[in-house]
């Protein structure tokens, strides 16, 4: 999300501040980075009204926990996003366990979206590395990754939804994911 | 590569954790794993950095201006919506609001001389706790609503007398404006039921004789930019008692009164 060289900084400083009751800094902190975290929200919730209601929680906790914050453990955008698809991905098992057919529709849409232009004009040397790294790998494969990420699916609805049977879902994520980790460290 | 390793397989374990492909489940068993090993922690730390940016991919997506409202609301926070760049606005913003105060109530502002509600409650065998308090009238000298302070709890107690100038799906929020200073937004107030709000260090600081209590109607939910932007319909100086004067008005009296329980 928001690596700019002058931006990571900042987005540090604001939830360092948040975490200690700083709620001017809570504020710039959401104006800086709600529009991404929102963004997330909806494409893994397909829906504006649910997409609200996790992100509404997302920072409800983020001015509660963010005192446990620590910046030499990890980037404040990984701290943020790893929040934000924690609370999507609960969200998606919950409503799987109310209505288990409810998010089947929408996949071929999804499935087509690809390999598409990243949001940030300056996209991050992490990021480029992963694309890069991603476009090593067999198209399926790379599919499966991208659909996994911005669908929150679990390996069964994955299976159930691409129409193969689950041991090869499995594989295909773990044989992808492997992969990428051998090229990401080299 | 192998990935039938025995190093191999719990280490993708993680990357299914952060990749989300997890069942519920699965997602416990991980997180426990975290909570009880530094070495998972910071294998699934490392998958992190190696997969979140493909968050990138998704295009930003400005969330509608009443979350932000919600979610202050939900915390009981006193911040501003939005948060100003560079220095604070100083003499010329307050004139502004000032302004357009006079415009929407220029016969409110001529009769400026509100009753100041102010009393010291005294309690036997106890300190005198300060109270402030403040007599928020619309037009004509109408009262619109009663705000008491219990400065040592933080908290303020807004009550609605009879106002008028709120319409159907519209929001009251009061403000508090100190001297020279610009509004700070208090909390969306109700033109029917008593509310408490919660008071921040920093809206705490600001209270005082020279500070001024005004209701804007906003957008339901209250404003969504973090400054007044709908008609100032009432307004009220912030009165506090000096130690031995007894309390004056009987319905604030009769609020501070009130247990806790009462007020949420």
């Amino acid at each position: 999300m928001s690596e700019h060289p002058d931006e990571t900084p900042l987005l540090e400083r604001l939830l360092a501040r948040t975490g200690q009751g700083d709620s001017r800094a809570f504020a710039q902190l959401y104006e800086h980075t709600s529009p991404r975290l929102f963004g997330l929200c909806v494409r893994m919730l397909r829906d504006r009204h649910e997409a609200e209601e996790v992100l509404q929680e997302v920072f409800v906790t983020v001015w509660r926990r963010a005192g446990d914050y620590d910046a030499e453990l990890a980037a404040a955008t990984t701290w943020l996003v790893t929040l934000t698809r924690n609370k999507a991905i609960d969200r998606l098992r919950q409503k799987r366990a109310r209505a288990p057919l409810a998010i089947v529709e929408d996949f071929d849409t999804l499935a087509d979206e690809g390999p598409g232009p990243t949001a940030d004009a300056q996209a991050s040397q992490e990021y480029e590395r992963l694309r890069r790294c991603l476009e090593t790998l067999e198209p399926q494969d790379r599919h499966s990754i991208r659909e996994a990420f911005f669908s929150g699916a679990t390996y069964k609805e994955l299976a159930d939804r691409l129409q193969v049977p689950l041991g090869t879902m499995k594989s295909r994520i773990r044989r992808a994911l492997a992969q990428l980790r051998t090229c990401l460290e080299t | 590569m192998t990935i039938s390793s025995d190093e191999g397989i719990p280490d993708l374990r993680y990357a299914e954790y952060v990749l989300g492909v997890l069942d519920a489940q699965g997602r416990d068993q991980v997180e426990r794993e975290m909570a009880e090993s530094e070495a998972a922690a910071a294998a699934v730390e490392r998958w992190r950095r190696r997969l979140l940016p493909l968050a990138q991919e998704i295009p930003p997506e400005s969330p509608p201006a009443h979350l932000w409202q919600r979610i202050r609301g939900e915390l009981q926070l006193v911040a501003p919506g939005a948060p100003e760049q560079g220095a604070r606005p100083g003499v010329w913003e307050s004139l502004r609001f000032w302004h357009r105060f006079s415009l929407v109530t220029g016969a409110l502002l001529a009769a400026a001389c509100v009753a100041i509600v102010a009393l010291v409650l005294r309690r036997p065998a106890a300190p005198p706790i300060p109270y402030m308090a403040s007599t928020i009238t619309e037009s004509g000298g109408r009262v619109g609503w009663t705000a008491t302070m219990d400065i040592a709890k933080a908290r303020m107690i807004v009550v609605p007398a009879a106002p008028q100038g709120v319409r159907a799906g519209r929001s009251p929020e009061l403000w508090l404006i100190p001297h020279g200073g610009k509004p700070i937004a208090v909390g969306v107030i109700s033109a029917t039921s008593p509310i408490t709000i919660r008071l921040a260090p920093a809206l705490l600081a600001e209270l005082g004789p020279t500070a001024v209590l005004a209701v804007s109607v906003e957008p339901r939910g209250g404003s969504p930019t973090g400054r007044p932007t709908g008609p100032v319909i009432g307004q009220g100086s912030i009165g506090a008692a000096p130690a031995g004067n007894h309390a004056a008005d009987a319905a604030t009296a009769m609020l501070i009164s009130l247990p806790d329980s009462a007020l949420g």
